[in-house]
């Protein structure tokens, strides 16, 4: 509206016109912001001009605590680094851990982390899904969500004992053997859930009104994206094929079949699917390696103090739930890393989150920061 | 055959006027007839408010698939009036360099002018408080003082933010007004008559309820009404997700209250102007006559089934923006509702014709 | 020229899609419900649940299992167990205090791994720690104090999991 006035008037009488943008704060407490985010958005009227994330409101210096700690006393601190995603960032730990001390996990350890971080990102996308659906004014996906994420994470306390941060991948394997009733279990879980993926889709996907919410809102190009660093379902959803575990197979995911959804549209509607399919697939490779679980050790021998070899480095990158996470860790000889760098996958998607909402709405922040699942913990760490 | 309603009103109309005699007041009878009325009138809407705020409350719990509030009362009934009681004695914070007098009337306004919708509303044959021949004009009309409660609200809050959501507020009610009555349009055309309880009684003449050949008319009044009474899918203005309060941020207590309750009684005068026009008011489903209840029974029916469509929309659907809500208002509802017109107008002089 | 022609056709897709989103919400409204009840209905924790940490209390030799050997000590990512021992005439070690502060534990289960004299270990059915002060957080070996019971196996059998019964835990 206030364009089509705009335009009306002349070039040098913009200047006198003069309406003042007001900057508003979504602050850290905030039903939408998915966490202690705090945005100062620039607002003209209803138009976005600008959005500044501030951080740091969530920040518990886990990296420099870590310098502090012993490797397996630190892995209890990768469990708060993405606490909805507890498991990759273990194992992210672990893989650099081992990689480092020349230590490998058995077999059956390799197919039991598997099995693990992919129910992990079963758990992750469905609080993402009830979070996406919540901040679109949609609340009721979010108890179905969080109803299926109970049954995950009652089979996580039936083997490791808890629900939240497990400490359960441990440098050299697992922390315990799963119990035998956990397949059975499992794979009825498994066959429950398939269904219920199509009826959230029922619920959202071709809903008009998600689709006049999401469709075109936050179009991020492929170029834009691999140039900010978007890794994950994010850049998927814009059509580059950028799975590490496709690139660079860590684990076992090299012996199972699994596709990696694509799509072209870059717009939020686009990472919403990624994310749909993806947890298809991930229901495909946890029956696999159900299937090719194999008696064996769950852990690796090794010295009852670990230490890492001096001036030695290694960066480990898995894909967790929201993108490439990566952990760089530097050894000194001692058992306590010379540091442990953690690279997450939401700092680097926060980033362009200024760049696709310029010209919206403020709506569409939310419908934006939604569709790039993003968690606060792992940006603050 | 006279009615049960019309038997239980006689009778209850002679024992008051009995006792008008005994005090000495038989002057004023029929004033006092009124008062009575009115008086049972809002005492009846507000306990359905209340048992319609513990229904959403269970309906939403079941499909979220969980239960709603079962601890309070008998499956968590009295529920509404602990949290009426709750905000009752919730202190009254109120902005220092508010609009005094403009502040505290537009909760007033808001909750007592979606009342007076009720009063054409006829619950049973010949049960109705005043069958006005203009009886779909004055519900309309009346309706419209919502817009006063909440331009006036925001405006008086002294705050910014208040006074953005109580213009996107009115804009969205103003503007989803046209689809509103328009799609009422065809129904007026085809009985030639305003009053509510004449198009009941059109209804039961030629036997069908007018859903059947008007469900495109039956599809925009529901959403327009939900648009009305500020209820998701657009309820912008009210979103906690969204950056701006709406009208109502610097109410608290028995104001807020007031607007809360008043939301839901302007749902419950439309949904009852849907069951009365596209339902049949009290007549009994077709098949189901031979049980012989009673007329208010079958419309009391009625007004759940709709209350729970209205409801089911609100935990369903995702919000829509600001201004896709007016596009969809105005872009799609609007020229779908005059295409109806046209189409009716054209079958009803195609009928005419023919006869 | 595309847009209108698609109004009808969208409009009524777009009906469809909103009624088969509804038909999933009325549908789930007549399936069971997730919620257990809580206080009458309690929640059956696994045998592994890492609810609390207890100190084993060996009711025939009348002492604790600790030999405060400090494994568990030094295993803790947090510090939250101090604990002091002394040397018994006859050559063994004892505890005589033990300290675990869970206002700092984060239930990582270290230091019950770490434990090579079954004298720690998680008790599942224990989920209700809450406290009025913080200060009652900071628990000694007497509140700490855990008699197992007769029919329940020591931790050594854990790595065959066939032989853990279903449920750990103090009686009701």
């Amino acid at each position: 509206m206030t364009d089509l006035l705009l335009s009306r008037v002349k070039a040098d009488d913009l200047s006198r016109l003069g309406t003042d943008d007001y900057v508003v704060n979504m602050g850290p407490q905030h039903p939408a912001t998915h966490g202690v985010l705090r945005l100062v958005v620039k607002l003209d009227g209803e138009t976005v001009k600008q959005t500044t994330p501030v951080l740091g409101y969530l920040h518990r210096s886990i990296e420099k605590i870590c310098e502090n700690r012993t490797y397996p006393q630190c892995i209890t601190y990768t469990d708060r680094v993405d606490y909805v995603s507890a498991m990759s960032v273990n194992l992210a730990f672990a893989l650099a851990a081992e990689r480092l001390m020349g230590i490998e996990a058995p077999a059956r350890a390799q197919w039991l982390r598997m099995i693990f971080v992919e129910l992990q990102r079963l758990a992750s996308h469905l609080l993402w899904m009830g979070a996406f659906g919540g901040d679109l004014g949609a609340l009721t996906p979010f108890l179905y969500g969080l109803r299926e994420r109970e049954r995950i994470l009652d089979l996580f306390e039936m083997t490791c004992g808890q629900r939240l941060t497990y400490n359960y991948i441990r440098i050299g394997g697992v922390m315990i053997d799963i119990l035998p009733e956990f397949v059975p279990r499992c794979r009825s879980f498994l066959d429950y859930f398939e269904p219920k993926v199509d009826e959230y889709e029922d619920l959202l996907t071709y809903n008009p009104i998600f689709l006049e919410r999401t469709k075109g809102v936050g179009v991020l190009t492929a170029e834009e994206g691999i140039n900010c660093g978007v890794s994950g379902p994010s850049l998927r959803g814009s059509g580059v094929p950028c799975d590490v575990r496709k690139q660079q197979p860590y684990l076992f995911y090299d012996q199972v079949k699994f596709n990696e959804p694509l799509e072209q549209g870059g717009d939020c509607w686009s990472r919403y699917k990624v994310r749909m399919n993806e947890m298809r697939e991930s229901v495909s490779i946890i029956r696999q390696c159900l299937d090719k679980l194999e008696p064996g050790p769950f852990e690796a021998k090794m010295p009852p103090i670990l230490k890492a070899p001096p001036a030695s480095e290694f960066y480990s990158r898995i894909e967790s739930s929201r993108g490439e996470m990566g952990i760089y860790l530097v050894g000194d000889g001692t058992p306590k890393p010379w540091k442990a760098k953690f690279r997450c996958a939401s700092f680097n998607n926060l980033y362009v989150l200024d760049a696709l909402t310029r010209g919206w709405k403020v709506a569409d922040i939310m419908a934006v920061l939604g569709s790039f699942d993003m968690i606060v913990p792992e940006v603050d760490r | 055959m006279v009615s049960l309603a019309a038997n239980i009103i006689g009778f209850v109309t002679d024992i008051l006027h009995a006792l008008y005699a005994m005090v000495g007041l038989s002057f004023w009878a029929a004033q006092l007839d009124i008062v009575v009325v009115v008086v049972v009138m809002f005492g009846f809407t507000s306990v359905f408010v209340m048992f319609l705020v513990w229904m959403e409350r269970k309906v939403s719990a079941r499909m979220q698939s969980r239960l709603g509030p079962n601890r309070v009362g008998p499956f968590g009934l009295l529920q509404t009036m602990a949290d009426a009681i709750k905000l009752t004695i919730k202190e009254d914070v109120q902005p220092v360099h508010r609009d005094k007098i403009p502040y505290f009337i537009a909760p007033i306004v808001a909750f007592v002018a979606t009342f007076m919708g009720l009063v054409v509303i006829p619950f049973d044959k010949g049960m109705v408080v005043q069958d006005l021949n203009i009886g779909i004009l004055y519900v309309i009309a009346i309706t419209s003082f919502t817009v006063i409660a909440i331009l006036t609200a925001g405006w008086s809050s002294n705050n910014k933010f208040a006074l953005l959501g109580g213009f996107r507020s009115s804009a969205q009610i103003i503007s989803y007004e046209v689809p509103l009555v328009l799609s009422l349009v065809p129904i007026i055309m085809t009985t030639g008559t305003l009053s509510l309880n004449g198009i009941v009684l059109y209804q039961q003449q030629h036997g069908t309820w007018f859903i059947i050949p008007q469900i495109v008319a039956f599809f925009i009044f529901i959403t327009s009404a939900t648009a009305e009474a500020n209820r998701a899918p657009f309820d912008i203005p009210e979103a906690e997700s969204e950056l701006i309060g709406g009208f109502h941020t610097e109410y608290s207590g028995v104001k807020f209250a007031m607007f809360f309750l008043g939301e839901y009684v302007a749902i419950i005068v439309s949904s009852a102007v849907a069951a009365t026009l596209f339902l049949g008011g009290w007549l009994p489903l077709p098949f189901l006559a031979f049980l012989h209840l009673p007329g208010f029974v079958w419309f009391m029916l009625k007004l759940l089934f709709i209350i729970f469509i209205v409801m089911s929309f609100r935990w369903t659907f995702p919000r829509l923006r600001v201004d896709q809500l007016m596009d969809f208002g105005w872009k799609v509802l609007i020229p779908i509702a005059i295409l109806n017109i046209l189409a009716t107008g054209f079958i009803l002089l195609l009928m005419a014709k023919g006869a | 020229m595309n847009k209108f022609l698609n109004y009808f056709p969208g409009i009524l897709k777009g009906l469809w899609n909103l009624f088969v989103g509804l038909s999933v919400t009325v549908r789930t409204m007549f399936r069971k419900t997730n919620t257990q009840q809580y206080p009458e209905e309690r929640p059956e924790m696994p045998v592994r649940s890492r609810s609390m940490i207890k100190l084993i209390y060996d009711g025939e030799k009348d002492q604790f299992n600790c030999v405060a050997c400090m494994m568990c000590a030094k295993a803790c990512p947090n510090s939250c167990i101090k604990l002091e021992g002394v040397r018994m005439p006859d050559g063994k070690r004892r505890m005589t205090t033990f300290k675990l502060d869970f206002s700092t534990c984060i239930f990582c289960g270290y230091c019950v791994e770490a434990c090579g004299f079954d004298a720690l270990t998680f008790v599942s059915n224990e989920y209700e720690n809450t406290v009025y002060k913080r200060g009652s957080l900071l628990q000694d070996e007497q509140a700490m104090k855990w008699v197992r019971p007769a029919h329940l196996a020591p931790k050594t059998e854990e790595t065959e999991p066939a032989a853990v019964p279903a449920a750990q835990g103090a009686p009701q």
